[in-house]
């Protein structure tokens, strides 16, 4: 059942030329973790900021549960929201600023500290109840500020951006703890973020948008796996992509410019030969070794760099014009190739992505 | 910071001190000569005996708090909105608070004068009978003209205040927890502003307790036409009261603050 529902939002600041967000469409389910990810300046932060009400759409409707929240107050609106800056408050104590929300609903002082000592040993920060803000680093700065937006037990949660201010190893951890928070207590979450494996890791659904609009709403499998445009394709994950031309649609053969290859007909259904389309494909669908099957692509060139990233090699293969990017799992018996050496790569045509 | 930074630092430092803390020296040493050929302190006896001088320094400290309410209650939710909704308003705003640099004092009362001297009209249509009739319409008037000299220091420090914190992510953050504007105000950005306020405060506090043109025009009782009538018949006992005057607005001001520190959450130190 849809909770939050944007139905044709749109929003245009005074005196810009372009819609910041426009016909923006979202029905998010009760209890689900929706990340919108997108490149930044393309209207993720003024979305969330008209679903907590700080911004008024120009157009459209936003609902909560099936009433229009539109004309709603912020401070009505029972949501919570956490920044990339933490908004602590500088003259309170994490206890008082986990407490706030409650204090200014006029709940009782047993019940505030009830509530508050919940909610700190929900971020496991027991001890810290009486320190200041600026006596926190980063990532409890964020706990606290987690905890206080969780206290007032809203309808939805908001979180912008919160890991960006934090360094890698926090923010791998942060983020898992916010997902298993999210996970217990069931609560509806918007998580806004430009970086694609924060939001492929944490989310039930990806809103990927770009200058405004949505360009695919779906699984993090689906947005990686079965990009719909080519701003998707390129943005979530890493990717070749190839001018190519269309040789013969019904046996799915493409020209490049430096070889010919096999794609599936039906990424070809509809066009001409001749016409000039773009042909993708993942690194990591791309192996140093053949399957031997008949089909499979193939394609030789000089290694112009080997980069190590950890869990994968990356092989940047030279072939006539184009350079290839080859990802290869990290093993303790990985031949790497030597940079200038010719090698030669092979790849399914199924894991070739024709974008308009 | 490299060490010629630092011996640059101290020695602009100690040049700023001396410059601010020699006349005050002086002053004080030549407080106590009042009887030729010995050091005592018996200017500051005969000061503190006129009984005017307590009348007066008395009445200028209530006019001095007056003006303070006044001009924070003017000022704050001013500063804080330019500075949340109408950023563009800032210039304007601040070229405005900073009139009463230009424009002089003695222009200042004259047109006081002039304006609530005689009944206000607004079109041949009657507003306000004339305030400078009564004592305590008068006392008014004089608040509201030290209120004016006291914008470009209150907006100054407000606003120094304000943009030291993130205003509109703190009060979005308390928004979203339920917060309206006042409670905004009052519990997030007020108690922030504690040390910023503070220092506007003391300015104008001084300010008003030596102000003496608008005093002496208006003819209140104020410590600073009764200091400038001192100067002129006992130097001795002047210097002595400037220093007096002196020492007591920073007590008067260390009180404020003490009296602030506990209103808002008794552990608020650390800035
Ligand atoms: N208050 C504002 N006034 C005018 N333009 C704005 C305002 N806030 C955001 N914008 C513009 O709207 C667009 C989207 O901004 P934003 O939602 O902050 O992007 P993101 O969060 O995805 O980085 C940008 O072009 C930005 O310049
Ligand atoms: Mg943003």
């Amino acid at each position: 059942m849809t909770f939050l529902a944007l139905t044709n939002v749109r929003k245009v600041f005074p005196n810009a030329t372009t819609p910041a967000v426009d016909d923006f469409n979202l029905s998010v389910q009760r209890g689900e973790f929706v990340s919108f990810l997108g490149p930044s300046g393309c209207g993720k932060t003024t979305t969330l900021r008209m679903v907590a009400g700080f911004e008024h759409p120009t157009a459209g409707a936003i609902t909560i549960d099936g009433r229009d929240i539109t004309g709603v107050r912020p401070n009505q609106r029972n949501i919570g929201m956490v920044f990339q800056s933490y908004a602590l408050f500088p003259n309170m104590t994490v206890a008082d600023n986990i407490g706030f929300g409650l204090k200014v609903k006029g709940a009782s002082k047993a019940e505030i500290k009830q509530r508050v000592a919940e909610m700190l040993s929900l971020i496991k920060l027991e001890q810290l109840g009486g320190r200041y803000p600026y006596q926190l680093s980063g990532g409890q700065q964020q706990r606290v500020a987690l905890a206080r937006a969780l206290a007032i037990r809203p309808q939805l949660l908001l979180l912008d951006e919160p890991l960006s201010a934090l360094d890698a190893k926090i923010r791998v951890s942060l983020r898992n703890e916010i997902r298993a928070i999210q996970r217990q207590l069931g609560i509806t979450t918007i998580y806004v973020t430009h970086d694609q494996e924060e939001a492929l890791s944490l989310s039930d659904r990806v809103v990927v948008m770009n200058a405004g609009v949505i360009e695919q709403i779906g699984a993090p499998f689906e947005v990686y796996n079965f990009p719909k445009t080519a701003f998707v394709a390129s943005f979530v994950g890493t990717l070749n992509i190839f001018e190519a031309r269309v040789s013969d649609p019904a046996a799915g053969v493409l020209q490049l410019s430096a070889a010919t290859i096999l794609v599936s007909p039906s990424h070809l259904s509809g066009r001409r030969a001749g016409e000039a389309v773009k042909v993708a494909m993942r690194p990591e669908m791309i192996h140093v070794k053949s399957t031997g099957a008949a089909d499979e692509n193939r394609l030789t060139g000089v290694v112009e760099n080997v980069a190590f990233l950890g869990a994968v090699a990356r092989i940047h293969l030279r072939v006539g014009e184009m350079t290839v990017l080859v990802d290869e799992f990290n093993n303790p018996h990985l031949a790497v190739p030597a940079v200038g050496s010719a090698l030669t790569c092979y790849f399914a045509r199924e894991g070739c992505i024709v974008l308009a | 910071m490299s060490q010629r930074a630092g011996w640059f630092a101290w020695l602009i430092f100690m040049i700023g001190a001396l410059y601010f803390v020699l006349p005050l020296f002086g002053t004080f040493v030549f407080s106590l000569q009042k009887v030729r050929g010995s050091i005592g302190f018996s200017a500051y006896t005969a000061a503190f005996a006129n009984p005017d001088f307590l009348r007066t320094f008395l009445f200028s400290s209530l006019i001095a708090v007056l003006t303070i309410v006044a001009s924070l209650a003017l000022i704050v939710p001013t500063a804080f909105w330019v500075n949340l909704r109408m950023p563009r308003w800032r210039g304007v705003v601040e070229f405005i608070t900073l009139l009463p640099f230009v424009i002089p004092a003695i222009v200042l009362v004259f047109g006081v004068i002039r304006t609530y001297g005689k009944p206000l009209t607004l079109f041949g249509i009657p507003l306000l009978p004339p305030l400078l009739n009564t004592e305590l319409s008068t006392n008014i008037v004089l608040v509201a003209a030290y209120t004016v000299l006291s914008l470009p220091y209150m907006y100054r420090a407000t606003d120094n205040g304000l943009r030291a914190m993130d205003v509109r992510t703190l009060a979005e953050a308390a928004q979203s927890l339920g917060a309206s504007w006042v409670t905004v105000l009052m519990r997030v950005i007020l108690p922030n502003l504690r040390t910023a306020l503070l220092s506007g405060a003391l300015l104008t506090f001084a300010i008003v307790i030596g102000e003496y043109t608008i005093a002496a025009f208006l003819a209140r009782p104020m410590f600073g036409p009764y200091l400038q009538l001192q100067v002129r018949n006992r130097a001795y006992e002047a210097a002595a009261l400037t220093i007096v005057a002196f020492a007591l607005t920073w007590l008067a001001m260390g009180i404020i603050d003490l009296i602030t520190r506990q209103r808002s959450t008794p552990l608020t130190g650390g800035r």
